[in-house]
């Protein structure tokens, strides 16, 4: 397996895979499923099966975001070649953003994902929020008059 | 990816044993998907059941044309009278029950002939496949549990009566983190779409890990232990199969292997006369790498140019507005409008009255 890459891996799979998803309709764009695809778009730099270093952001419970990322070198070894930080949900999210963009572009890991990282964690941190309820509408018009006459 | 040529033993527990396996030499075939493809296209015919349209069909009349004359077309039409049938149209592929369009006979050509050769490389290349962790996610296997790929067991684990029951094969999959890919399996079964429901293929499931074992040693009761586990097939090592290895001519299937038959995996290459084990192209298939090399680094010119390269053709800037477009036009315009000559007044009162002398110099007195 010496001569199998990550170039190789991806010109393989790049037409076919269990990840992709594809579209026919709005420009028949090409989505991955990969949990360590940050952008969910099918293409070299986001496959996350395909590089060796790959991160992958996900929702954990109680407002937390948790960080996948892989361990360069250990790609025959799934099991043990993934490390997991989770950001727990009562930190700010400026904070867990600073903490996220660290870990994903410092010590030569993927600068290059550091603001897809961000945004994404921004995505959940949104998600997470509770939903405000829609105000009561309030009557208008004739509506209103006869509500008003009623009291 | 650096050269691994040991894998890790599992026992029964899932734990590594401490035992490690030489890899096989096969593992490092080049991974062709092209001739994969090409090899289960072939291989993938020649299970097929012959069929075709009764000789008869269509034909069972006597019909005949009624030639010209009789202001209807010239098709055969059946004889006789007392039933609606008499009169129609008969024979032709565009005629109600008619014979159809060239009869398919079961004399097609229902077989492909393959090269040997290549068929032993396909395999060879599945096997390599086989052993890439990320081509097995992209196939789809759930391996993200499996301590290594590729995933060998203990034989004795397995040898004997170990793996004769069910619940025991289906223990040692999740033991080695194998359950997910097995439990995708059972999830994952659908009725087919179309006919096949009524041609005994009523059902379609994904296929979950391949088990290869060793016949001498591993003896042949897992295959009972395995065979009622959706998704799972088991395979002896001198018997690999390239349908098994690339299901639907896709790499990647996860392969489970027993140390005995990983052990023997060499001995079965080696027993194939005339058949060497296709060797890569090239040894460094990382791109980056190649590109960063010393080798190729040194060979190249250096950029050409300035660090910052001025831009050809542009939009054009307005002179009046742009001050910096201006001063290149105009380089006294900086002068002149630190000294603010533009706001200095030309006139400068009344003009002086003029000396005698110079009229007369001018003849005008």
């Amino acid at each position: 397996m010496s001569n199998v890459s990550a170039d190789l891996i991806w010109e393989i799979s790049r037409l076919q895979n269990a990840y992709l998803v594809k579209r026919k309709t709005g420009g028949a764009p090409q989505f991955s499923r990969d949990p360590l695809n940050l952008a969910n778009q099918h293409s070299r730099k986001y496959a996350g099966y395909v590089n060796d270093k790959a991160v992958g952001i996900s929702a954990n419970e109680k407002g937390a975001v948790q960080v996948k990322s892989k361990k360069a070198g250990s790609g025959n070894k799934p099991a043990s070649g993934v490390h997991t930080v989770t950001y727990g949900g009562n930190k700010t999210s400026r904070k867990t953003y600073k903490a996220v963009a660290n870990q994903v572009a410092k010590n030569g890991y993927r600068a290059d994902l550091r603001d897809v990282a961000v945004s994404r964690v921004s995505a959940i941190r949104r998600s997470q929020r509770a939903v405000k309820p829609t105000p009561e509408q309030k009557l208008r018009g004739n509506a209103a008059k006869r509500a008003a006459a009623k009291q | 990816m650096a050269s691994r040529p040991t894998v890790t033993v599992i026992g029964a527990d899932g734990k590594a044993t401490g035992a490690t396996e030489v890899l096989p030499k096969v593992f490092s075939a080049p991974i062709r998907p092209d001739i994969v493809k090409h090899v289960h296209t072939g291989m993938n015919k020649n299970k097929r059941q012959p069929y075709s349209v009764s000789e008869k069909a269509g034909h069972q009349t006597s019909a005949e044309s009624w030639g010209t004359g009789r202001a209807v077309a010239r098709i055969p039409r059946v004889s006789g009278g007392g039933t609606h049938r008499a009169g129609q149209a008969a024979f032709g592929n565009m005629c109600r029950s008619g014979r159809m369009f060239a009869p398919t006979k079961i004399w097609r050509k229902w077989h492909v002939k393959i090269n040997q050769n290549q068929k032993r490389f396909a395999t060879a290349s599945a096997l390599a496949a086989s052993a890439v962790a990320p081509l097995l996610m992209a196939r789809g296997h759930k391996v993200e549990t499996v301590p290594e790929v590729p995933l060998v067991i203990d034989s004795s684990a397995v040898a004997g009566e170990a793996l004769a029951k069910t619940a025991a094969a289906l223990g040692l999959l999740k033991a080695v983190g194998a359950g997910a890919d097995v439990e995708k399996v059972k999830m994952s079964k659908k009725v087919r779409a179309g006919k096949g429901k009524l041609r005994g293929r009523r059902h379609r499931q994904r296929r979950g890990p391949l088990v290869v074992y060793s016949t001498e040693t591993d003896g042949k009761d897992l295959v009972k232990g395995f065979r009622n586990i959706p998704g799972v097939e088991t395979c002896p090592v001198d018997a690999l199969n390239l349908l098994q290895l690339a299901p639907g001519g896709h790499l990647g299937r996860f392969v489970i292997w027993t140390s005995a038959a990983i052990k023997q995996l060499d001995a079965v290459y080696d027993s194939k006369k005339g058949f060497f084990l296709p060797s890569s192209v090239v040894e460094q298939a990382d791109l980056t790498r190649l590109i960063n090399s010393s080798e190729i680094q040194s060979v190249l010119r250096g950029p050409k140019g300035e660090a910052r390269t001025k831009r050809g053709h542009v939009q054009k800037k307005n002179p009046l507005k742009n001050k910096q477009v201006q001063l290149r036009l105009n380089p006294y315009a900086k002068a002149f409008a630190q000294e603010k000559l533009g706001e200095v007044k030309a006139d400068e009162g009344k003009p002086k009255t003029v000396t005698v002398d110079f009229k007369v110099q001018l003849h005008e007195v």
